[in-house]
Order: structure tokens, then C-alpha cells, then sequence
């Protein structure tokens, strides 16, 4: 497929998965503030923390206002200005699916078409007033409709693994940032008595990843070291960490294999399962001895060296001189030109 | 039911303008003989029901994204091309006239332009004389013995046809270098069979779906390499261009992958795509960038659209392009009056159908009158589209006629002028009953290893009352287009 358009199949879909896990966090976060009592500067901040948007808040708002949940969940949801905002990457995956239309199915642009639409013209924002919640379902229901015609549309071909690519390393990036910035809020040490209220802090960090049914069915014991090594490592959970550079990992191995011999070599693939390696054998007990905030920082920062890596290796590559085409060339000389 | 009502029969109270032809209804307010039963269940249907009918077009066109951007326009984006939904219907006679006369015309064309860029014959035997001809815009120079596969220059074509009063159908302009619009016609065939089902039954249309298909056989005939491993791309300005919808829309219904210039590139005169899996050879494009900014190996240098080398690449042969480049010398305004003539010195035949009176403003005597008679006259630019560079002298105000002829006078060579022709009407819906529309028509012309003409086309309405403008750019609609099939079939 063109290179340019591998690009827009992958943000497309990275765009979309950050649209979801946005609405998830906030929603999640506005049930929770009701019930545990946390100083200001922890309600809502920490989300512009996930987003990497504190410092062009605090230039736009001032920084006092970080306290105030309203005028954060404006931001992180209508504000345009906000590269990372619900609407303005709504909108991103919007424009990429237009300019990609002819790659994807009449479905998926359609239901990002109507879900934009739906986003602009109001009745969006009369729900957001008025049902706040009923609004981040609807959000996430739009990402949630889009990923399932994608994976029952989609001819299971490179534009797909691209598609899918994109989405989970946004997802890894997603639970990383989330656990990283929930986790230094609370400041748990290892072995510390759970309160209620830092329960209650455990149980909206599962919820903020979809997580809360998943690892209860496992039957841990709810505590911070715990939620954490699951969020991180536990392969089962299609959010995790682990899972989803495992599962990238292999759409990556499909789309190397179909690849070209590059000169000098392609770099994501060896970067991606580096990463892997080393996650993989780490327990939560080596992490946590490590530091938390030390080791996703490391992962963090791979997968966006990955990302890095996917763009020069297939989006915008480099053909020298050398060029040996991807088929045989079969020119017919035959035809004396009129 | 009252005639004036909210429901009622939908073409209650129409009345067709005094002395212009109306598409549906006679002079009389009868239908045509060959829509009569089109219009029957039309007017059965009520203006109720036929409101709620547009409703669910209008949403179907949003969801869709079918639309194209306006430049003039302060948000500068998408629009829907406004579409009513009722059809303009031509008869089977009509049809057969105008499919013999597009084909004569296209034939006719494109061997001017092969003689235009190769011999140069017709300018020799003093048909078009040769000063006009050389100071024509669309004349590249650079092209000049550059021989595109089997002499075809014009794989689309879009040729613009109205009715005059006495309901003759004659051609207005020729537009054979990027003609656009055949995307609303499927878009807006697919939206009335959704909403009209039975009436699409009953009434006898011929089909348009297979326009995609006969367009990429085009392409495909006209290749270097062998048909069965032609690869054929749609070359676009990329998302932002306004007929974009359009690109990506016959990309996709072609199979083809949709490029922009930065996708491409040549090396040793060929053309490769650049893919994820490597470099891949391309033998055809459809290109959907103006000439000039196709390569700034050869044309402007500043352009970022294009394609460095790919003159080279198509003057090698190594690639086709469709269509040609240098078609602009075949549908300047100025050399549209010697159509006719070309289709006599090349085919020897008499032109099928005939052309409006046209001025040309570098003739010093046409140039004199267009001026006296400015306000009476639509003066138009010759080599640009869209309604751009036009302006009808009955509805200008006294400041756009000083300018347009200020215009003229500077650069004569760049405008003709024609008589203000009473424009057809169609019923169209008006707010709160139908009423009569100017409209014009568009039919779309395929040619690769033969000519086909596509059974439909675009129907345009200038949606205001009393306007004769019909571009998207400038207040336009559209309407789909029956071409009625022979009841004794």
C-alpha cells in the first residue's frame, strides 16, 4: 500500500483509541471525585498530566485552575486548541479517514462521519450539560462501533495491520501514562495498609482502563502492587501493557515480512521486540524495586521510539538510487504507438 | 387538499415561464408525452411527502461526506452540493441525437489535438488561424511531438449542453481537461433510488453505474504494458481540493490506489509509487491536477503538486496520462467556434450539433461589439471553469461592466462573448411548491480504444429565482438525470 497511506491508516486509528481512553478517564473520574475526598491538586490534574497538556493549561488557564474539574473537562473534551482534546482528535481521526476513504470501508467512514457531525453541531454538547455521563458512554460507544466495523470490514490486509498497529501502541502507551500518573497521586509504598478511600483509588484505576471486571475475575487481592502488575503485565488483558506490544508486535512481524529488503535495514520490528524482551521476565516486585515511575517512563518512551522508527521504516522511506521494484517489469514493446 | 397548501399534488400551480423551454411541462402545463407517468406519480406523491423525501436525501448526503469545498466561502470547507430530487428527464430521441453528436464532437477533438501537437495541418490549410491558435494558454509548446497511445488526448470529456426555446439542443463549452462531476451523478443516482423506489421502477431509466468500469477499461486500453498488469492510479491536489470527493470517489469505485504528487516519483523515465512494500511501477494516470502544476521539471517550478520528470517519463511512453497534457489549447473558449470546422475537416461530416454564437474579443470587429453591447452579453474568460471569469450583462451592475470590459480591453485574447440564451427550465422545489429552474447538462464521454457516452450526466439548476448560473461554486444544485429508455424495447 502507498506509504503515505499506511500513515494515515495508523494515526487514524491512534486517534480514535486516544478519543476513547480520554472519554474513559474522565467519565470514570467524575463518579470518583464524588466519593473520595482528595485535595485539589489531585482531581483533576493528573489527567492533564496523561495528556502532556499541564504546561499549555496552566498558559492558557492559569494553574489554579486545574482544580477545577469543570473548566478541566472543557478542556480535555471540546477546547480546540488542545492537540489531545476529544474533539480536536475525533476530529484528526476524521480528516485522516477522509483522506483515506477510498482505503477504507464505506462503514467506518461513515460512522466517524456522523460521530463528528454529531460532536459539531450541538446535540453533543446538550448532552455533555445534561448528562454528562450518558455523553462519555456515547463517546466511547463511537471508538467502540468504529473498532468493530474496522475488525468485520476490513479485508485482513496490510492497510488493516497498520490500522491495528497504530491502536494498540497508542492503547500501551494509554495504560502506561494512566498507571504512571494515578500511581505517583497516590503515593503507595510497597506493603502500606489499604484504606477505604485508597481502595476506592484502586478500583477507578482499573475502571479508567476497563479493567475493573477483568481483574476481578482473577481473583487478586486489590492492591496496589497488584492492580499495577496487572495493568502492566498481565498478557490476558487486552489492555495491558504486555498485551497490546505483544499483539503489536505481531502485526509489525507481518507487515516486515511483506516488506522490501531496505538498505541499511528497518528499525521498528528489532526496536519493538527489545521491548518486549524486557518487559516480558519483569515481575511487579522488580519493577516496584526499581521505581514505578522510572520503568514506564522506560516503556513509555520505547513505544514512542517505536512509533518514531514505524514512520521512517514505512511512511515516508527513502528510495535511493537503488531502486528495485516490487514487481517484474513486463513492458510490451509491441504496440507501435498511433 | 387546497392548491396553495403544505401538501396537495407536488407540480400544483406550476406554470412554465412565457418562451423558454420547459424539460417536463409544454407550454400548456402538460407533462411531456414521454413523462407523463413520471409526473402522475410524482404529483400522487405530494408535496408532504415529497419534503420528507428530501429530508432523508439531505441526511444521507451528510453522513456520506458527499460534498466539495468553496474557495469563496469564509469557512472554506465542505459543502453539500445542493441536490433536488426532482429528475430532469430527457426522451429517447433527444438521447440519440446527443449520444451521435457528443460522439462526432469527442472524435473530432481529439484528432484536432493529435494535428494540434503533431502536424499541424488544420493551421496550415488556414482552418483556425494560426496567431489565435498560438497565443492560446492551453497551447504547451513543450508537448509538441509527444504522441500519447492510439492519439488519445481526451479519455473524459464533459461536454455542457442547453436547450434553447425552440427546443433545440445545442453545446455550450467543451471541458476536456480535468471535467468534473461524474461523482454526483452516481452519488445522486444512488440517493434517488434509495428514496424513490418505485417510481425508479416504473419510469424506465437507464443505468449509470457502469461508468467506473468503463472509465478504468479506458485507462487500461491506453496502457504501455500489458492490460492484465496495469497498474492505474487517480492522481489528486490531495484533501483539500475542492472536487476531492470526487477523487477519492472514482479511486475507489475504479479499484485504484489514490496518489498525491509526493507519492510519486522517476527514476529512469518510469513512474514508481512509493508502497510499504517498496517502489511500484505505475503505467497509467488519471490525473486531477491542472497542467501547469504537474511537473516542475517543465511547467511552474513552484509547485508542490506535481511530479518532477514525469513529462519525461510520459514523453518516453512510459506512462500514460489521462487526460493529455495540452488538452487546454482543445477547450479555450476562443477556438470552441471552429469545432464545427474540425469536425469537418477531420471527419468529414457536418456537425450533429450545433454551438451558440460565439464573439471572440482578439477579433478586433467581435472585440468592438462585445464592448457596445456588454450589458447584453454573457462575456466569459476563456480558459476558466467553474463559472469564474463570467459575467452576464443583464444582471451586472454598472461597476462589474466597467471592470469586465476593463479586462477585456487589457487581454482580448482572454475573453469571448456570447448571446444571453433563455436557458431551459425544469420544475424544481422552491421553498414551498415547485417552480420553474434554469438548468443545463452535463454528459460525461469515455474514450480509450472506443467512445462511450455515459447514459445520464449532471443536470445543473441555478436554484435562485431567475438566475442563469448553475455552478456548484455559485449557488448551483443538481439534479439526476433520466435518460428515458425506448418503451418499444
Amino acid at each position: 500500500m502507498i506509504s503515505r497511506v499506511a500513515g494515515n491508516c495508523f494515526w487514524m486509528h491512534r486517534y480514535v483509541e486516544r478519543v476513547e481512553n480520554t472519554a474513559r478517564m474522565l467519565q470514570v473520574n467524575g463518579a470518583f471525585v464524588l466519593d473520595v475526598q482528595l485535595p485539589d491538586a489531585q482531581r483533576w490534574r493528573p489527567f492533564l498530566i496523561v495528556a502532556g497538556e499541564q504546561p499549555r493549561f496552566d498558559e492558557l488557564f492559569g494553574a489554579g485552575k486545574a482544580h477545577d474539574g469543570e473548566v478541566v473537562q472543557e478542556y480535555l473534551t471540546w477546547d480546540e486548541r488542545c492537540p489531545s482534546s476529544i474533539l480536536t482528535a475525533l476530529g484528526w481521526a476524521r480528516e485522516n479517514a477522509r483522506t483515506i476513504r477510498e482505503t477504507i470501508s464505506l462503514e467506518m467512514w461513515e460512522s466517524l462521519n456522523e460521530a463528528w457531525l454529531w460532536m459539531k453541531e450541538g446535540s453533543a454538547r446538550k448532552l455533555y450539560q445534561r448528562d454528562r455521563h450518558t455523553f462519555y458512554n456515547r463517546v466511547k460507544d463511537i471508538c467502540l462501533l468504529f473498532n468493530g466495523i474496522c475488525h468485520n470490514t476490513i479485508l485482513n490486509a496490510e492497510p488493516f495491520d497498520f490500522m491495528r498497529l497504530g491502536m494498540l501502541l497508542e492503547r500501551a502507551g494509554q495504560t502506561g501514562r494512566i498507571l504512571d500518573v494515578k500511581y505517583h497521586t497516590f503515593g503507595r509504598e510497597q506493603g502500606a495498609d489499604e484504606t477505604a478511600g485508597e481502595v476506592a483509588q484502586w478500583l477507578a484505576l482499573l475502571r479508567s482502563c476497563a479493567a475493573f471486571d477483568p481483574f476481578l475475575k482473577l481473583n487478586r487481592p486489590l492492591s496496589g502492587p497488584e492492580v499495577a502488575g496487572f495493568l502492566i503485565l498481565e498478557d490476558a488483558f487486552p489492555r495491558s501493557v504486555m498485551h497490546c506490544l505483544a499483539r503489536a508486535a505481531e502485526f509489525l512481524e507481518r507487515i516486515d515480512a511483506g516488506s522490501y529488503p531496505a538498505a541499511g535495514g528497518r528499525r521498528a520490528l528489532p526496536g519493538l521486540s527489545a521491548l518486549i524482551a524486557y518487559v516480558k521476565p519483569l515481575t511487579i516486585g522488580a519493577i516496584l524495586e526499581r521505581g514505578l515511575h522510572a520503568e514506564l517512563t522506560h516503556i513509555i518512551d520505547a513505544t514512542a521510539g517505536v512509533c518514531h522508527a514505524i514512520h521512517a521504516d514505512y511512511f515516508d522511506p527513502v528510495f535511493d538510487g537503488a531502486v528495485r521494484p516490487a514487481q517484474s517489469q513486463v513492458q510490451s514493446q509491441g504496440e507501435a504507438p498511433a | 387538499m387546497s392548491r396553495n397548501g403544505t401538501n396537495g399534488p407536488l407540480f400544483a400551480g406550476y406554470e412554465p415561464l412565457a418562451g423558454v423551454y420547459d424539460e417536463i411541462f409544454d407550454a400548456d402545463a402538460r407533462p411531456r408525452p414521454d413523462i407523463a407517468g413520471v409526473v402522475r406519480m410524482f404529483d400522487a406523491l405530494g408535496k408532504a411527502e415529497f419534503r420528507a423525501r428530501q429530508k432523508i436525501a439531505d441526511h444521507t448526503f451528510r453522513k456520506g461526506g458527499i460534498t466539495f469545498s468553496v474557495y469563496a466561502d469564509s469557512q472554506g470547507v465542505e459543502k453539500i452540493f445542493p441536490f433536488d430530487l426532482i429528475p430532469r428527464t430527457i426522451s429517447p430521441q433527444d438521447w440519440k441525437h446527443l449520444q451521435a453528436g457528443m460522439t462526432q464532437r469527442v472524435r473530432a477533438l481529439n484528432m484536432f489535438l493529435c494535428d494540434a501537437y503533431g502536424d499541424q495541418r488544420i493551421l496550415a490549410e488556414g482552418k483556425i488561424p494560426r496567431w489565435l491558435f498560438e497565443q492560446s494558454r492551453g497551447y504547451l509548446p513543450e508537448m509538441r511531438g509527444v504522441k500519447p497511445r492510439f492519439g488519445v488526448y481526451v479519455h473524459v470529456a464533459g461536454i455542457d449542453v442547453i436547450r434553447r426555446p425552440s427546443g433545440e439542443l445545442v453545446v455550450l463549452e467543451d471541458n476536456i481537461r480535468t471535467p468534473s462531476g461524474v461523482s454526483y451523478v452516481l452519488a445522486n443516482r444512488m440517493v434517488m433510488k434509495r428514496v424513490y423506489p418505485t417510481v425508479f421502477a416504473q419510469a424506465r431509466v437507464a443505468p449509470v453505474d457502469e461508468y467506473p468500469m468503463r472509465l478504468r477499461e479506458a485507462l487500461v486500453a491506453t496502457s504501455p504494458v500489458q492490460h492484465a498488469e496495469t497498474a492505474a492510479v487517480v492522481l489528486t491536489p490531495g484533501a483539500y481540493n475542492s472536487a476531492y470527493f470526487e477523487h477519492s470517489f472514482l479511486a475507489r469505485m475504479m479499484g485504484c490506489e489514490l496518489v498525491e504528487g509526493q507519492d510519486l516519483f522517476v527514476h529512469q523515465d518510469t513512474v514508481y509509487v512509493k508502497t510499504t512494500r517498496g517502489p511500484k511501477r505505475v503505467d497509467v494516470i488519471y490525473k486531477r491536477i491542472d497542467d501547469a502544476f504537474l511537473d516542475p521539471e517543465v511547467f511552474r517550478k513552484d509547485s508542490m503538486l506535481g511530479v518532477p520528470g514525469l513529462v519525461r517519463a510520459y514523453a518516453k511512453g512510459n506512462v500514460t496520462l489521462a487526460n493529455a497534457i495540452g488538452n487546454g489549447v482543445g477547450d479555450d473558449k476562443a477556438i470552441y467556434p471552429f469545432v464545427p470546422e474540425m469536425i469537418r475537416f477531420y471527419l468529414s461530416e457536418e456537425p450533429i450539433l450545433a454551438q451558440v454564437e460565439t464573439y471572440i474579443c482578439a477579433n478586433e470587429a467581435d472585440r468592438a461589439y462585445t464592448l457596445k453591447h456588454i450589458d447584453t452579453l454573457v462575456t466569459k474568460s476563456v480558459d476558466e471553469s467553474g463559472g469564474y471569469g463570467m459575467v452576464l450583462g443583464p444582471a451586472a451592475s454598472k461597476a462589474q461592466l466597467a471592470e469586465q470590459a476593463a479586462r477585456i480591453r487589457a487581454n482580448p485574447r482572454g475573453y469571448i462573448a456570447q448571446p444571453l440564451v433563455e436557458l431551459s427550465t425544469c420544475p424544481t422545489w422552491a421553498g414551498e411548491s415547485t417552480a420553474p429552474r434554469r438548468v443545463d447538462y452535463r454528459p460525461f464521454i469515455v474514450t480509450g480504444k472506443s467512445t462511450w457516452v455515459l447514459p445520464g450526466g449532471l443536470t445543473r439548476v441555478a436554484l435562485t429565482d431567475g438566475s442563469y448560473v448553475v455552478n456548484s461554486s455559485q449557488g448551483g444544485g443538481s439534479k439526476d438525470t433520466w435518460i428515458l429508455e425506448d418503451v418499444a424495447r
